[in-house]
């Protein structure tokens, strides 16, 4: 019995010691957030990302090798809003890691104080809708003055778990946030004179991107969220795009083009694939790169567009 | 004058060497109250150097907390908000009802609901979390048997998640045993219309699921892989390899998960099964005989990321063997001798998701019976499955049994799954 004592109290002490490191080791849903992590982290944090930028964020196996990734965790991360919703507590239940578990310090949702948009106002929410997020769009990332806010949360609970390296932290956010404002300002010079223009996009991720930067959606591909394009839909999106002189559709790496190649060949349209997620594409590897590559290949479309 | 000049050279000389006594005195009380002073004044600053010490450190604080604060970015635009608010809280459990409605044609007579419709089961499950060290999930099947509707509960337990020894995790109540992949399974996340003959055959209609207890732990190793050993005890009341309703033993399983990511589109998982108890089925002829069963499992999956919406191919393999020692009767009271009746089965089966919301699968199922192991059944099975959401599909399925001990069947279902409400996620 003595020896059995003995054996628990050390292994509960070695769960203590592996705890205190220097570095802390993180795990986030999205390559996005890994990024915006390494660049307030810094040397003082390792991470890993479950989901790869040029997967559907939606749609993540729980495998359990991920619940072991899990289990090594100091913090675990979230966009919210639900996207996580159908593998994210298998992954923590799996995983058995108590620190990483939703209310403890080791679990952050980082949607906290974004500004949000599509958050539903009609009192009945459901499935008829197709796939609805019912707290709002949770693809906010893709409005930069977003990423300052997630940034500002992941700093603050770097800081609460490591306090010894809060300043480095804080410099890290000062300088990642003074990145963003002058990125912003570049952004923003190549948007501007294509401010009111209409874009078709194939699945609703670009709100955040099109507000920011001014411009309409005039249609989407997909008749609901979540639901592929029928061809009763398909015509209606021709009829509209021809309406409205609709000259792009912005769509994601990882859904099938054929639909939108379709739509675009009926009225000399542009099918613009980027990334929507760090890591989509080789030239997206952190998340100024990936809105670089989002903001680009629009300019280009629009340019081309206007020279036809 | 001479005189006066001698008195004040006299007075320069003596008066210092008639005052040093005096001074002497002063001197010593001086530097006494100066040792004083002096330990005061060290106790002074050892004091307020503590002080400001305690100071400084709380300026340092203040200055990150300000720091990070002053650097949180303004939010130029409100955010919108519902009436219910960001969150919204919520005591009751999930509550969730999947439909199973099936058309099963057969040439075979004696299958009740032959080339009718069925609403073959309905489950309502809740889910949630009980507490901060536990969460309770409950499933109850409701089926009509013999023109009767029955309500049963399939499952029901409570899964402990935060025990003090690092990985393991514990499970109390009524569960779908830990043998193999398929007995796991609900009837609506099967990826076929009907369970494998192996599970039949050895299990019952849709598994074993017993009262018991469940602990898992994820095995330490070098490598950080998944590997999972899970022991259960659970009530012997399964009647087709253990003692059935009248039991009163219990029956001892283990199973062993090992799950290797071959790369980030590829995964294979590997297990074995152990499951021993009595076979005594409750008259008291005999107490020494044991049914033992062993399984392998293996299971490979594919799914490109990028294209994995679209594309996935799952090939599953189940082996079973029994060894099930029973007494041979001569008019069926006497015991004239205990026999051992080895006998085996298992299936293989592919899936493959050639599109967003379509996939074919085929099976082939091999299964002994555990008290009749020259009895053989062999049935093929293929099919089609349209994914109409992430919450309702359609499937055709059709398997072809054949049997060396009665005739042999030939069945088609179409069957339609449909779910309400936010059901809890099945593993991978």
């Amino acid at each position: 019995m003595r020896k059995v004592i003995i054996l628990l109290t050390l292994l509960l002490g070695l769960s203590g010691i592996a705890y205190c490191k220097d570095v802390i080791s993180v795990l986030t849903t999205t390559e996005d957030l890994k990024s915006i992590t390494e660049a307030i982290g810094g040397a003082k944090v390792k991470v890993d990302s479950l989901a790869r930028g040029y997967q559907d964020p939606h749609f993540v196996a729980a495998k359990p090798s991920f619940m072991m990734k899990a289990k090594n965790a100091d913090l675990f991360m979230v966009i919210g809003l639900e996207l996580e919703i159908g593998y994210e507590e298998l992954i923590i239940n799996g995983s058995r890691n108590q620190r990483i578990r939703i209310g403890q310090q080791g679990y952050l949702d980082v949607s906290e104080g974004v500004s949000l948009l599509e958050v539903p106002t009609t009192t009945k929410i459901d499935r008829s809708m197709g796939d609805v997020h019912p707290m709002g769009n949770p693809h906010y990332w893709l409005d930069p003055e977003n990423v300052k806010i997630v940034a500002y949360n992941i700093a603050n609970r770097l800081s609460e778990l490591s306090p010894d390296n809060a300043q480095y932290f804080q410099g890290n956010l000062i300088s990642f946030d003074k990145k963003i404002d002058e990125k912003m300002a570049e952004w923003n010079k190549k948007m501007v004179p294509f401010k009111g223009r209409k874009i078709a996009i194939y699945h609703r991720s670009w709100p955040y991107f099109v507000d920011r930067f001014g411009l309409v959606i005039a249609c989407e591909l997909e008749p609901k969220p979540g639901i592929p394009p029928s061809p009763a839909h398909l015509k209606e999106v021709i009829d509209i795009m021809k309406r409205d002189k609709v000259g792009v559709i912005l769509m994601e790496v990882f859904y099938d083009e054929k639909p939108a190649q379709f739509v675009a060949g009926q009225i000399g349209a542009k099918v613009i694939v980027v990334p929507n997620s760090v890591g989509g594409t080789k030239e997206a590897n952190d998340y100024i790169g990936l809105m670089d590559t989002i903001v680009n290949k629009l300019a280009e479309a629009f340019n081309s567009a206007d020279k036809r | 004058m001479k005189k006066t000049i001698i008195f004040i050279i006299m007075a320069v000389l003596f008066i210092p060497l008639a005052a040093t006594d005096a001074r002497g005195n002063d001197v010593a009380q001086v530097q006494q109250e100066l040792a004083v002073l002096r330990a005061q004044f060290n106790e002074m600053r050892v004091s307020y150097e503590a002080k400001i010490g305690q100071l400084e450190t709380k300026i340092e604080d203040l200055q990150k907390t300000y720091s990070i604060q002053a650097a949180k970015p303004q939010v130029v635009a409100p955010s919108q908000t519902t009436s219910l608010g960001r969150y919204f809280q919520s005591f009751n459990p999930d509550l969730s009802v999947i439909g199973d409605f099936t058309y099963h044609g057969t040439d075979t007579k004696s299958t009740e609901f032959r080339n009718q419709f069925q609403m073959r089961q309905t489950e309502l499950a809740f889910s949630a979390s009980v507490d901060p060290y536990a969460r309770g999930d409950f499933f109850f099947h409701v089926e009509q048997e013999d023109n009767e509707w029955h309500i049963g509960l399939c499952e029901g337990y409570l899964t402990l998640l935060t025990l003090p020894i690092d990985g393991l995790q514990a499970k109390v109540g009524k569960f779908k045993v830990e043998f193999g992949k398929a007995n796991k399974l609900h009837l609506h996340n099967l990826p076929w219309v009907d369970y494998p003959n192996m599970i039949t055959d050895y299990f019952g209609e849709e598994g074993m699921s017993e009262p018991g207890v469940s602990a898992s732990y994820l095995i330490p190793n070098p490598w950080n892989k998944y590997i999972e050993l899970t022991g259960q005890v659970v009530n012997n009341r399964n009647g087709v390899s253990f003692a059935g309703t009248e039991g009163t033993s219990l029956v001892y399983l283990g199973h062993l998960k090992c799950f290797h990511d071959i790369n980030e589109a590829s995964t294979v998982e590997l297990g074995t099964s152990l499951a021993t108890g009595s076979n005594d089925d409750g008259l008291g002829r005999f107490g020494s005989d044991m049914t033992t069963l062993e399984g392998v499992d293996l299971t490979y999956k594919w799914r490109p990321l990028q294209q994995g919406l679209y594309k996935s191919v799952t090939f599953q393999n189940e082996l079973l063997f029994s060894q099930h020692n029973r007494p041979f009767f001569d008019d069926g009271t006497d015991i004239i001798d205990a026999k051992n009746i080895n006998s085996w089965a298992g299936y293989s089966s592919f899936e493959y998701q050639f599109a967003k919301r379509w996939s074919v699968f085929g099976r082939y199922d091999f299964s002994e019976f555990p008290l009749t192991s020259s009895s053989r059944e062999n049935a093929y099975s293929t099919g089609i499955t349209f994914a109409q959401s992430e919450y309702c599909f359609w499937r055709l399925q059709f398997k072809q049994t054949d049997r060396n001990f009665d005739k042999n069947s030939s069945e088609v279902w179409l069957q339609c799954d449909f779910g309400l409400g936010p059901h809890r996620k099945h593993d991978y």
